[in-house]
């Protein structure tokens, strides 16, 4: 177990270093720079050289790169070049609890909403039911959702002024705002994969109900309730927390958009924005923080694998 | 005696007609609001929010390189003058300072305000103009603004409420530079506070302004609050303001109509007839200091032939550009001169010949002496401009083609667009320069030779004799002249073909009183208050 621990361990790292390596990379090939940028209409070539030697962008890209990544480790991010604001405390401190939240609370109305519709669709085969969410699960994989923010925006905020639609605000500190001002983006961000979890739940729920087993608990009298929502859903928990794992990518993509739209500040945001200003410590540090999310929640996921079915645990 | 301020000041100022008022402007300002989900009035001054479609770099106004900065730093320092407008004079007049002398053309004497302090208390006198002189003029960073300050030959301080600028030659520009809005360099900084933040300066200015610095929360929001202790009695009727950094503008419109908003700092083109239509809208905007153009690289072929170059500048249909790119708010453009340069400015440059405008028999004419004769593939290159995105490019490709121009187009985002343009890596792009109020800003740095903004990389002796000669030339009429033949030149030999002057917009909800508008893509919130 725990060579085990260590391996992934020794695999994460080597991970992030590559992701890391990659990214700095790209982002130095692609044209323009960061002091350009900066000077605006104000450049001239002695501002430009000044500034540059200022921010040590003069050194070779190995160089700027090692540097990064030594002090990166050393738990020193940088600063902003443009705001001077430290980096750590703009990413992991404000950004993203804001991007953590919008996806956590995406993810439960997910869940929440789409098993049971799954397993309605799973129950009723054929029925209107089963219609209605087919219709309603095509309608949302192919709806891009930032056109769906927009929607949701006009009828919502404008037309019916029920929610807000820009701005965040913790629910920690005011729960119910907070929850105001997630509404919208939560759905937004939720459709996509509402739909996938619906159709999943489905189709292996339809699977499972056949097999063997539900027809030895149906045989020995347990109500249709227990077969369906213990024997059923147990063994399709498997494939629907992987796939969830592996679809996090989609989620924190989808965060970028629904972020802009409603104006949350959250990390989606800040990458979009380092990228457009070639802020690279910023860029690299969102590109760590996603890259963490994404690997800590497979991890978790792998971990939970013995305990959804106990055929996976070391005997 | 010569009055020589008064020549100073009619200089840059002048007359300006209003007739570049757009139609539908404040249409329907009796109608109130009818409930789309509006927010409760405040009890005192109340609280406002702007949404801010443009970008902020730093609230520190002697390092800003950007407008959406500038705007701001308006509200929270104040400059040595300030800009105002009566609807149809723009006018410098001191603010910080209490009197204005000039003596022998180059000597200025400020007498200041007694009393006014910088929100950290310490006191905004003679010493601390001096400071923050310097520090633009011969600091260290180097600010991007150094240059207003070149021909500066000392700063004294008198006594403590009076300060003396001796510049070496009469300055021209002197009244822009000094103010605190888009001249800059004439903004006051605490001294104390600059010493204690740094370069985190930018982050947490300290002005004398109506508005003192709270808070900025990045990619989320910017709030200040009133200034109790503000030099301007009753002023400012606020008691906080939050500009909302936004970078989706139908995002914040929405925003808008829903009442989480009260205002926007500015509104892409393709929205304006939209929000013209809303009854519970306020829109101010008119043909500020700006001009737009189609830049050609004179610097390699085939746009280092002038014919060619004046071929493209014929061909070039304002009016439908105007109407395609811009959906009718802008005025066509025949020299660099906007209206708010109202000495300058000819109200009836279209009837005088002057100028490049659209003439198809003559850009023929020009693209059959060019010394290319065949089909020209030049690199187009653009992005997405400020209120406009990449419509101008759209819209002219059709006239370039008429002359067997057919340009490779090169769509980059910005950052790279912004380094190929520097690098003079195109033949063709398309730009504009905003908020000027002079001639010497609007050309002379942009057409120079060897001039940092000069993309197109042209060369005119003649020309670059002119500009320098009216920076110190303070007779109105003598300036003039030397514009008038300036720009004829450029014009002619043609390093761009200029399309248009910009309406600049703000809109505020019907709640918004008091806001005072002035032509230089300002948005100034002293007098404003929530109905």
């Amino acid at each position: 177990m725990l060579l085990f621990a260590a391996g992934k361990i020794l695999q994460t790292l080597m991970v992030l270093l590559i992701v890391s390596a990659v990214s700095f990379t790209l982002l130095k090939l692609a044209p323009g720079d960061p002091i350009q940028i900066m000077l605006g209409t104000e450049y001239s070539p002695e501002a430009y050289t000044s500034l540059m030697k200022q921010l040590g962008l003069d050194r070779s890209m190995i160089e700027q790169y090692l540097r990064w990544l030594g002090s990166f480790v050393t738990g020193d991010w940088g600063v902003s070049y443009v705001s001077k604001a430290p980096i750590f405390q703009f990413a992991v401190v404000e950004a993203l609890p804001v991007t953590l939240t919008l996806a956590a609370s995406a993810l439960a109305l997910s869940v929440l909403i789409g098993v049971p519709l799954g397993v309605l669709a799973a129950t009723r085969r054929g029925s209107i039911w089963d219609a209605a969410t087919s219709v309603f699960t095509l309608t949302g994989t192919s709806f891009p959702s930032f056109y769906l923010g927009i929607l949701l925006i006009w009828l919502f905020g404008v037309k019916f002024g029920l929610f807000p639609t820009m701005g965040f605000v913790a629910p920690w500190e005011d729960f119910w705002a907070g929850v105001s001002h997630l509404t919208l983006p939560a759905i937004t961000l939720s459709i996509y994969f509402l739909a996938m979890i619906v159709r999943m739940t489905r189709a292996n729920l339809i699977e499972v109900l056949e097999q063997p087993y539900i027809a030895a608990a149906r045989a020995r009298g347990e109500p249709n309730w227990r077969v369906v929502w213990v024997h059923g859903l147990r063994n399709i928990l498997m494939p629907l927390v992987t796939i969830l794992g592996l679809q996090l990518g989609a989620l924190l993509q989808g965060a970028v958009l629904t972020e802009t739209v409603f104006s949350l500040p959250g990390v989606g945001q800040m990458i979009t924005n380092a990228v457009l200003n070639r802020e690279y410590g910023i860029v690299q540090a969102g590109v760590m923080i996603t890259a963490c999310l994404f690997i800590t929640t497979n991890l978790i996921v792998d971990l939970a694998y013995p305990y959804l079915d106990p055929r996976l645990r070391p005997r | 005696m010569v009055d020589h301020k008064s020549i100073l000041e009619e200089r840059v100022l002048g007359q300006i007609n209003r007739r570049q008022v757009l139609g539908g402007l404040g249409a329907g300002a009796a109608v109130l609001s009818t409930g789309l989900g509006s927010r409760p009035a405040h009890a005192n001054g109340g609280h406002i929010r702007l949404a801010w479609i443009d970008h902020v770099d730093t609230l520190d106004p002697h390092f800003t390189g950007f407008l959406g900065a500038v705007k701001i730093h308006n509200n929270i320092y104040n400059g040595l003058l300030k800009v105002e407008y009566d609807g149809k004079r723009v006018s410098f007049v001191p603010d910080l300072a209490q009197t204005w002398e000039i003596n022998d053309d180059k000597v200025h004497t400020f007498k200041l305000h007694p009393g006014v302090k910088f929100h950290d208390g310490t006191p905004c006198d003679a010493e601390a103009v001096k400071w923050s002189v310097e520090r633009v003029w011969k600091g260290t960073p180097k600010s991007p603004h150094a240059w207003k300050y070149k021909e500066l030959n000392n700063v004294e301080v008198l006594d403590p409420l009076t300060v003396r600028l001796t510049f070496n030659k009469p300055y021209a520009f002197l009244p822009v530079a000094l103010t605190g809005s888009t001249g800059r360099a004439g903004t006051i900084v605490s001294k104390a506070a600059v010493e204690k933040y740094g370069d985190k300066f930018g982050r947490n200015p300290v002005g004398t302004g109506p508005f003192k610095f709270v808070s900025w929360r990045e990619n989320d929001s910017i709030v200040v609050e009133k200034n109790p202790d503000y030099f301007e009695k009753g002023l400012p009727k606020l008691d906080r303001a939050t500009f909302v950094i936004m970078k989706e503008a139908s995002a914040a419109i929405a925003a808008m109509l829903s009442g989480q908003i009260d205002g926007m700092s500015e509104i892409p083109v393709q929205f304006v007839s939209q929000i013209q239509a809303q009854k519970n809208l306020q829109v101010y905007g008119e043909i500020e200091g700006n001009y737009v153009y189609v830049g050609m690289n004179c610097k390699r072929a085939p746009f280092d032939d002038m014919d060619l170059r004046r071929a493209v500048a014929f061909a070039l249909n304002r009016e439908i550009v105007i109407k395609q790119a811009f959906f009718g708010h802008a005025i066509q453009a025949y020299t660099p001169i906007s209206p708010p340069m109202s000495d300058f400015y000819d109200p009836d440059v279209a009837k005088s010949g002057r100028g490049q405008f659209f003439d198809m028999a003559k850009a023929k004419e020009f693209r059959a002496k060019s010394k290319v004769k065949g089909t020209i593939e030049p690199v187009f290159l653009a992005t997405e401009q400020g209120i406009y995105g990449t419509r101008l490019m759209q819209s002219v490709l059709p006239m370039l083609a008429a002359i067997d121009i057919k340009p490779k187009i090169e769509v980059v985002e910005r950052a790279a667009w912004i380094q190929k343009r520097n690098a003079g890596d195109w033949d063709l792009f398309d730009f504009n320069w905003w908020a000027d109020l002079d001639p010497d800003e609007t050309i002379t740095p942009e057409f120079r030779s060897g001039e940092p903004w000069n993309y197109p990389g042209w060369s005119n002796k003649r020309f670059d004799q002119l500009v320098t000669d009216a920076q110190d030339t303070l007779d109105v009429a003598k300036r003039k002249v030397l514009y008038t033949e300036a720009c004829d030149i450029l014009m002619d030999e043609a390093p761009i073909a200029i399309i248009s002057h910009m309406p600049v917009f703000k809109v505020f909800s019907q709640k918004v009183k008091g806001f005072k508008y002035i032509p230089v893509d300002s948005l100034n919130l002293h007098t404003v208050s929530l109905g």
